[in-house]
Order: structure tokens, then sequence, then C-alpha cells
């Protein structure tokens, strides 16, 4: 093409060279000035012109650079004897992506290709325009031209691809399959396959058909030889086997596979499978897998003959003896797994297995109990036994526990294992708290005793036992539980805090990927907090994190096209959708552009501005509709997690949670799919509500023609109601029902508690309610009050609640685990809104001069709502100051008083502080010679009372950020009140 | 209890417990992805009970002519498999494939000056320090190019220590 006759686009390369050296340095003014001179010699050349576009995009001018490029367009489009080179469309297509207008660049190639209808290289440049269109069904079109013209196996493959992505993310029926087969059949038989990948793609599509009959006989001739690890040919034909139902020959071959890896645990499981003809194995995923699975292996047994079970165990079990005995090292845990998995299965099956699977258990623990992997190891096999099965598998083990190894560090791993198995089984939730108390004593001097042991370790390792501070930490936990006594939680930040001393932990690097799966650790938390800015960094970065990757995506997905790595193509377009799916994204969505609404409540021009760009909240209403239909993925990583840690429908940490050590938490992931569900639901009504409440407030008694917006008076009214009703209906009510409840509540007729959790829910409702009412004709049907009743039931339930949560909140150091967050909710949800209506009312009241003399009856009306108006300010106002007096009052307490608080509670005779003493002993005279250098000056560093301040500022720092909020609400309410006073 | 396959996207939602450890980085997903559409062979993850990652290997294999080599990219191993030899079999592997699938002259990798625990164990898998490169972790600390000959390279010609050290910039590759 043009470029091979050294020209760019038409313009000679030389000239062109300049600007790109000049863009790829970031001298965006240089190159730009280099393009301008360039466009004077070359005024209608559509590259010179893509160019500049790109420059200008760069330089952050988007409204001209595309400007520009529609120009190039235009050129392209229009004059016929120009070359249509793929340097010149590939260069525009950069810059209209960029721009978010990939349909120009499409239209552009399409253009191309129509005049050029032979070029490869165009026809590339369209494909990829498709595939970052994700339209699966042109990106197969394409290709299959391009197979026509040159007959390479790459473009057939591109299109086979194509085909199955629409199967498996469009809406492509199954029978397209047999068109992909039906091109790779012939290309086979006229050139045979070149690439191992076009073959698994072959497989694939076969598979997917269930003709694994075909796909068996394609690998077993001569294309079978693509496949050059053994393997990985046999991992294929054994699943081809054991899903055309021949288990024998499946079994066989998974045996080929143990034979070869031992150690491979999935194998062996296909392998059982095999035996006991189960095909659950071999279930396929779908989008909304979980990510971490149970850890409780499927199977199913019941189809089986006692004699059929009874010889296939005979079998396994025969063979896996072969394996343990074949197993060259110690280090092989598969063979033994295995025979615990046949225990397990036998269990299963007959109900009467448990003392040998209990006796397995044991010789396992005997091989493998001081690796750290032991409990994740086994945990599967525990759920089959029943409680008092499990509790004499532990009386067992303690038993041992006489006998360890000779090896130090082997023999804290046993004791190390022995704890978290009893941990694991739950059995520290039925010891008396003295004994409790005890283990958690045990476990710290345990620690401190093979403290020497790390003596010689680099600090970036783990030391040895490391684990115990955690799970001291656990135990101590519980025994806050018990003991309500604040002093147990202290000990056990001072437990975690102590074991940073010593081994040096940089703070987590949650990035990137890490963003999706580890975010909860701290986002629930985040959400209800007055950190503002914090939760919007937060947000913001995983917001671009996730939006940056579903920008780039088509890009790589092409690179694996053009590399033809077929199969991480489909990989790639599915893994984009579980992400687009993930509740955690979704959920950001929402509470994103929340934020923004409660950091600008005090403004009301802003926050209009801000509603503004969010298109008034249609956008949300459109998620809010279609949320339920949408399936959700939970890509959380759950397995870093304490058992303990919040969440956002349970605190833990307030426990008694029966059970909870054990229960493994994925199994609630169900529950948890309809609890976000509805949250986005309901949530995600907010901003849309806001803005029509801020238009119901700002219609009232104007004329109709003063509105700016498109929507009239009577439609704000009717579209407000709708969504009142639906809120209601997401609480369980009707429209009706539910305002009988908020007037109920705020008569004092029925009691909060009727709210249930959701009285954040509840009192938005009322405030929005109270909204529709200014501009609704038939409220006082629907409430039975005309407008001055609704605002007295939203002040009254505003006021009532919130002084009655600061009547029974205790000073904060002491009752952390108080009601500071629902506090945080209240004045910053619907207090704030509220605040909005009012702003909105007053904004009304004051005289615009263009406003005509309103009649009479009207006056009547203005002064009837501007004395409910008046009266909500000094209420919120009133309100507010007890907040922000009690904030205020929480911070000025000397933080010496407060650290003393905190560490004294730590030295009480009886209760919280046995585990810190020990801690405190040691460090308080380290042993230098057993200990070494870096171990001994890290415990003289340690303080208590310097982690006793960090507790004390974090919280300083929540409470100065809430009465801030506090106080910007008041200064704009007064202002409002000084308005409302003039009129 | 190993199963060594593959790496897949999803393994990168499953793969916190290993890489939250700080001396694992983690890269964006432009780095991973790349990884995966360019060279899946040379990136694998071995996998316990309940699909839990243990560890995992990222590699490709680049360079003309007799400088033809895999490269490991990032190998590592989550605290609760540690002491087992799991890199050593994810090594194994990436080496196998450079000789067998990629028909690499070598395999080379690049550590941390001071990270002598890491220096030991490649050197027990038969690495020897072939140079040094001067400031090359975020031009502070000196790495160390390992390298490990291969069967195509039947005179180990490919790992002959360089006498003088290189900087970044002389790097053939990065």
């Amino acid at each position: 093409m043009a470029s091979k006759l050294g020209l760019a686009g038409g313009i000679p390369e030389r000239r062109v060279r300049p600007i790109w050296d000049a863009i790829d340095s970031r001298q965006f003014k240089n190159a730009l000035k280099l393009t301008t001179t360039l466009l004077s010699k070359h005024l209608h050349s559509p590259y010179a012109l893509a160019l500049k576009a790109l420059i200008l995009e760069r330089m952050g001018k988007p409204d001209e650079a595309l400007s520009v490029c529609l120009n190039a367009k235009e050129l392209l489009y229009k004059n016929e004897s120009l070359l249509m080179d793929d340097l010149t469309l590939s260069t525009l297509q950069i810059v209209f992506q960029r721009l978010d207008h990939l349909e120009l660049a499409t239209s552009c190639y399409e253009h191309a290709c129509g005049k050029f209808p032979n070029n490869l290289e165009l026809m590339m440049g369209l494909f990829n325009c498709y595939v970052r269109e994700y339209s699966f069904v042109k990106q197969q079109q394409v290709p299959i031209k391009m197979y026509k013209l040159v007959g390479e196996e790459r473009f057939l493959l591109w299109a086979v691809c194509s085909i199955q992505l629409q199967v498996l993310c469009g809406n492509g029926g199954e029978k397209l399959l047999l068109l992909a087969e039906g091109l790779l059949k012939k290309h086979v038989a006229s050139h045979g396959l070149h690439e191992p990948e076009a073959l698994i793609v072959y497989f694939s599509i076969l598979e997917q058909q269930a003709k694994y009959g075909d796909a068996l006989d394609i690998l077993g001739g001569k294309l079978g030889s693509l496949l050059m690890i053994e393997v990985d040919k046999l991992r294929i034909q054994g699943k081809l086997l054991a899903r055309a139902g021949d288990y024998a020959a499946a079994a066989n071959v998974y045996q080929k596979i143990l034979e070869l890896c031992g150690d491979d645990w999935e194998a062996f499981l296909h392998y059982l499978g095999c035996l006991f003809e189960d095909e659950s194995s071999w279930a396929s995923e779908t989008i909304n897998t979980p990510i971490n699975p149970p850890k409780y292996v499927e199977c199913k047994l019941t189809h089986l003959t006692d004699e059929v079970f009874d010889s296939c165990v005979e079998n396994a079990s025969a063979f896996v003896q072969k394996l343990q005995a074949e197993a060259s090292n110690d280090s092989l845990r598969n063979p033994y797994l295995s025979h615990l998995e046949i225990e397990r299965r036998k269990c299963l099956f007959r109900k009467n297995n448990d003392d040998n699977l209990v006796e397995a258990l044991l010789q396992y623990y005997s091989r493998f109990g001081h690796l750290a992997c032991f409990t994740s190891d086994v945990e599967a096999f525990l759920q089959v036994l029943p409680p008092e099965k499990k509790m004499e598998f532990l009386d067992k083990l303690m038993k041992n526990s006489n006998s360890l190894s000779v090896v130090p560090t082997r023999a804290l791993g046993q004791s190390i294992t022995l704890l978290k198995t009893q941990e694991l089984i739950g059995n520290m939730f039925n010891l008396p708290v003295a004994e409790l108390e005890g283990s958690a004593v045990q476990m710290a001097e345990l620690y401190c005793k093979n403290l020497p042991l790390s003596k010689d370790l680099d600090p970036q390792e783990s030391m040895h036992g490391e684990e115990l501070l955690s799970i001291v930490c656990n135990v101590l936990v519980q025994l806050f539980w018990r003991t309500r006594d604040l002093g147990y939680f202290i000990e056990a930040i001072m437990v975690l805090e102590f074991g940073l001393t010593i081994r040096r932990y940089k703070s987590l690097d949650v990035k990137n990927i890490l963003m999706e799966t580890a975010s909860h650790h701290i986002l629930p938390q985040m959400l209800a907090s007055p950190l503002w800015a914090d939760l919007s960094n937060l947000l913001k970065d995983y917001l671009k994190f996730m939006d940056d990757h579903f920008r780039e995506s088509a890009d790589l997905t092409f690179l694996a096209y053009r590399h033809r790595n077929y199969f991480k193509v489909i990989e790639f377009v599915q893994f984009k959708e579980r992400l687009q799916h993930s509740n955690q994204y979704l959920v950001a969505r929402v509470e994103a552009p929340i934020l923004q609404l409660k950091q600008s409540a005090d403004n009301i021009e802003q926050e209009e501005s801000i509603l503004e760009s969010l298109k008034c909240g249609a956008d949300f209403i459109e998620l809010s509709n279609e949320i339920g239909s949408k399936s959700l993925t939970f890509n959380e990583d759950f397995q870093s997690r304490p058992w303990w840690t919040p969440t956002t429908e349970k605190n833990y940490l307030l426990g008694p949670f029966e059970g909870i050590s054990y229960c493994p938490k994925e199994n609630l992931t169900k529950e948890r799919e309809e609890n976000v569900r509805g949250f986005i639901e309901r949530k995600s009504l907010l901003p849309r509500m806001i803005y029509l409440s801020i238009q119901s407030a700002s219609v009232l008694y104007k004329d109709n023609s003063e509105i700016n917006g498109s929507l009239a008076d009577p439609k704000i009214s009717t579209e407000l109601k709708a969504l009142l009703e639906r809120y209601a209906k997401m609480m369980g009510f009707s429209l009706n029902d539910a305002i009988d409840v908020v007037v109920g509540v705020s008569r004092g007729l029925k009691p909060y508690e009727v709210f249930g959790s959701d009285v954040i829910d509840w009192l938005n409702f009322a405030v929005f309610f109270n909204a529709w009412s200014l501009s609704s004709h038939d409220s006082g049907q629907q409430g039975g009050e005309r407008t001055p009743g609704s605002w007295h039931v939203v002040n009254s339930l505003l006021e009532n609640y919130i002084l009655g949560k600061l009547r029974s909140i205790g000073p904060l150091i002491q009752s952390p685990q108080g009601d500071l967050p629902i506090l945080v909710k209240l004045v910053t949800e619907p207090l704030a809104w509220h605040g909005l209506v009012i702003q909105a009312c007053v904004r009304t009241f004051l005289p615009s001069g263009k406003k005509k003399k309103k009649s009479g009856s009207t006056d009547q009306s203005i002064s009837l709502l501007s004395n409910a108006v008046r009266d909500a300010i000094q209420g919120l106002c009133s309100v507010l100051e007890e907040v922000a007096k009690w904030s205020q009052d929480q911070i000025k307490i000397p933080e010496d008083n407060k650290i003393d608080l905190l560490v004294s509670s730590l030295k009480r005779n009886g209760g919280a502080g046995k585990v810190f003493n020990i801690l405190e002993t040691l460090a308080s005279s380290p042993n230098e010679t057993q200990l070494g250098d870096r171990i001994s000056q890290a415990l003289r560093s340690w303080s208590p009372v310097d982690v006793g301040r960090k507790i004390v500022t974090g919280q300083c720092r929540v409470l100065s950020e809430f009465w801030r909020i506090c106080e910007s609400r008041i200064k704009s309410l007064k202002t409002l009140k000084q308005q409302i006073a003039q009129v | 209890m190993t199963t060594i396959r593959r790496f897949c996207c999803n393994d990168l939602l499953r793969f916190a417990s290993v890489n939250l450890d700080h001396l694992t980085e983690t890269f964006n997903m432009s780095f991973y992805m790349t990884y995966l559409a360019r060279w899946p062979d040379y990136f694998h993850v071995a996998e316990g009970p309940g699909n839990r990652i243990m560890g995992y290997i990222m590699g490709k294999v680049e360079g003309q002519g007799e400088s033809w080599h895999g490269h490991v990219t990032a190998v590592t191993v989550a605290p609760e498999y540690r002491r087992q030899q799991l890199a050593k079999k994810l090594m194994n592997l990436l080496e196998d494939i450079s000789d067998k699938i990629g028909k690499a002259y070598f395999v080379d990798l690049f550590v941390r000056a001071s990270n002598t625990p890491a220096i030991k164990m490649y050197e027990k898998l038969g690495y020897v320090i072939y140079r040094r490169v001067l400031r090359y972790y975020s031009g502070e600390e000196d790495g160390l190019d390992m390298r490990k000959a291969l069967s195509r390279d039947v005179e180990k010609k490919s790992i002959i220590p360089l006498k003088r050290p290189v900087t970044p910039d002389e790097l053939e590759y990065d």
C-alpha cells in the first residue's frame, strides 16, 4: 500500500515522522505546529487532518478533535481519487475511539471496504471495528470474506470464534454451531489444520453440540498430534470420553494422567466421577458460577447399587495405594487426600463409615499436620461428619499433641493446625468463658515461646507462628460476644498490632483487579462513613479501573485474535461480561452519584447542576428497572476475610452468631444476590426522586410558563407518585398503607420499630411524600392531610428519631459499636433531602422580579406554607445543633484521657488483658541472644499507647468530619431562615 | 494435591490471597491480558481443592536467533502453600515448555539483588547469574539477570557470565 512507497497517507514519510516523534514525546504544541505546516501543503489530506485531530484530542480538546475528524471523514468520502489507506483510517479510528464514537470509525472502514472490496488490510481494520463494538454477527461476515479471498486458516478461525460468541454471549441459536463445524470440516478436508489452538476450538464446537465421538475420532487421528503435551491431550480425551458416557475408558485415561502427574487433584476427582458414573463432575461454567465454589465437592451416588459401589471403591483404593507406593517424595499430598475422598464417599453412601474417615484424617494429620494448608485441605471432609464425630476427631488429635515432632518448626506447625482445626470445627463456641480465655493465653504463650525460631529470617518473610495471633484475635472477638467487655476488642487490636510491629508490612497494596476482589474489606463501612473525600477516591479509583478495562478489553481480544489464541477470545469476552455484572460495580455506580448529591445538598444550585449531569436520574431509573432481571456476579475474595468481618447485612462483631466460624460464607450468595438487587433497585430511584422533589417544591405557586424544564406540573406529580408507589412496594406496602405507617409513627401511634432495619428508607419515603404533597392535588385524599400536615410528619419523624438516638448513644470511646453510622446516614440522607425541599420552597418565595402579583387566595396558601417551612427550618436546626454538640463533646475529651480509658480496659482485674500481659512481658525484656537483633529491637519499639492513640485519632477524624457536615448544614439552614423572614 | 493448568481470566479474581503478599506485584489488566493473549502456554496456575490458588507463574518467549529464550516475568506462591517445592514445579514447567514447544535456547529472569532467599532458590534450580543490571528496579535497586541453558544450547553459550554490569537501556528486551 501507500506506506510501502515511502508514503504515509499519501504524504512523504519524512514529513510525517517528526510529527509522530513529537507526539510520542508528548510535545503536543510542537506536533500541532508541524501539522499546521503540513496541512498548508496538503490542504485536503485526510491523513494530515487525522493527525491534527489526534493531537487535539491528546491536548484535551475533544470538541475540536471531533470536528477535524469529521472533516477528514467527509474528505475521505468525497474525494474518489484519494487513497483509502489503513494508516489514515487507523489514525482516525484511534481518535474516534478515544472520543467514544466507535460507530464513526466503523462507518469509515465500511465505506473504505465498499470502495476497495478485496483489500485485506482494510478488511482487517473493519473486523477490528466490529470486535470493538462486540457486533458478533458482522464480526463473522468479514473474516469469511477474507477466508474466501486468501484461504488462510486464521481467518476461518476468526469467523468460527465469532460464531461461538454469538452462541455463548449473544443471542445466536445453537444451530450456528453446525455452520461453524461445517466450515471447519471443509477446511480440514482440503488443508488440514496447523495450529493447536484451532484444534481446541474445533473440539469445543463439537463438544457444545454433544458430538463427543466425532471429537474423539479427530483427537485419535492425525490432527491429534498438534497437541504436543501428552497430559493436555489426555485431559481432553478423558473429558470427551466421560461426556460421551464411556466411563470405563475415561477412567483409564484419568489413571494415566495420575500416573504422569500424581499430584493432580482435579484428575483424581474426575477419575472417581468416572468410576461412579457421575456426570456432575463435568458441569460447565456459566457467567455467574461463583468464583470460589463451595469447598464441598458435589457428587451423585444414589444411582449405584451396593455391589457396584463396593467394586468401584475397591478399584479406586487399589489404585490410590499404588499411587502412594509410587509417590517419589513425601510432599505429595494427592495420594493421601485421594484416600480421604474415597472414605468421604463411603460416608455419603452408607452413613456408617465415620470411624474410617476419622482414622484417615488422623493419618493425614500425622503426615501433613505441620503444613499451613492442613485445615483448608481437610475442610470438605470434615463437613460430612456429624458433630459428635468431629469432636471425637478433635479429641484424638488433642491426645496426639503430646507426641509432636522433634523438629521445632514442624512441632509448631502441628500445634497451630490443632488450634485451627478446633476453630474450624466450631468447638470454641461451646467452651466456657474461662476455658476460652485459657486457650487464648496458651496460644499467646506458644507464640512467644517460638519467636526465637524466626531469629534468622529475612524481615520480609512471614514469621513462624504468626497465624497464632490471628487465631487469638478470633477468640478475643468471641470473648467480647460473651462478656460484652469492650476490653477484649481493644485487646484483639493490640494483638494484631503487636504482630505488625515485629513483621513490618507496608500497607496493603490494593490496586488493579484487587480493587474488585479486595475492596469489600472496607467499602461497606466507608459507604456509611462521613469521610467523604476518602470514599470519593475509593469509588472513583474503582470505577475508573473497571471502566478502563471495559474500554480496553476489546483491543486485547483483538490481540488474542491476531496471535491466534482463539480460546482466549471467548474467555476475554466472557470475563468482561462477568465484570460488567459485578454486584460491587453496580453498587458503586449508584453510590458514586449519590455521594455527590450528599456532598452538595447544602447548595441547591450545585445540586441541580449535578442532577443535570446525571440526566436528572433517568439512567438510574433504567438501572432500577433492569436490575431485577440481571444476573449478578460476586467476585469478592472471601477467603482472605476473618469470619467476624462485618458485612453490609450483618455486623458479625456484635454477635453472638452461632456457627459463623465454620459456616461456609459463600453459601450465602443467593441470599446476598437478593439483598443487593433490592438495594440497587431502591437506591437507584433516589437521584430521580430527589430531582422530582426539588421540581415539585419549585413549581409551587409558580406560573407554569416560568418552568424551564420539560416537565410540567402534573407530570412531575404523577411521576413522583408512581415512584413513591414503587418505593413503598419495595418496603412491602401499598402507597396508602405506607403513608399510614409514617403518619402513625410520627404521631406516636406506632413505634419506630415498625420501620425494621429500613429506617433510612422509610424516612426518605416520608421526605419525598412531603415533597410530592406540595404539588399534588390528590394528596389530601391520600394522606388525609393538606400540606402542613405532611411537613409535620417529616419534621417530627426526623426530630424524634435523631434525638432518640442521641439520647441512647453513649460516649463513643466506650461504645464504638454504637449508632454513629446510622446517625451519619440520618443527617446525610433523609435530612439532607428534606433540606433540599426546603431550599426549593424558600427559593420560590423569594421575589425574582419577574413574578406577577399573586391573587389573594394564593397569598394565603403561601403564608400557610411559609409557616410550615419556617417550622421545619427551626426544627432541623435545633436537631442538627444537638448532633453537632454531641460530636463536639466527644472530640473535646482530652486525647490522653481516651487513651487511658482504652489501655486501662486491659488492666482491670478479671476481664480482658491476659493475652495482652503476656505480650507486654515479652516486649519489656526481650532476650537478645535468643531473638536476635532485629526482633529484639522491634519488640522494644512496641508501644500500646501508640496503638491507643491511633484508635483515638481515627475516631476523632471521623467525628470532626461529621461535625463539619452538621455545621455546614446548620449554616445553610440559618441563611434560609433569614431569607424566609423577609417574605 | 496440585492441579497445574493454564491460567485463565477468572483466576485473576481468585489470586488475591497470593497477591496481597507485599512482594507480589499486581499489574494492570492489560499486562496480564497481553500475556494471556500472546503467550498462554507460559502462564500457569497451581490450584488446590476448592479452587484455591496455590501459586502461579507468568512468562513469555521472545528474542532473535540464539537469544530466542523463555522469560519468567513472575512466579509466586501463597503463604499457606510455601515450603512444598511448588515454585520449583512451576519453574520446571515453564522451562519444559520453553524447551519443547518454544524451542528456546535458555530461560532467564530478573531478581532484586537484595533478595537473597530467591537468588538461592534459583541457583538451586540451576540458574546462574549472567549479569548485573544497574538500577533496574525503579532506578534504585540493581537487578540480577539469571539464566539457565536449555537443550537447544548444546554448548551452554547463553549462560557464560558477562564481566561487566549493564544498564537498563542496554537490555535487549524489557
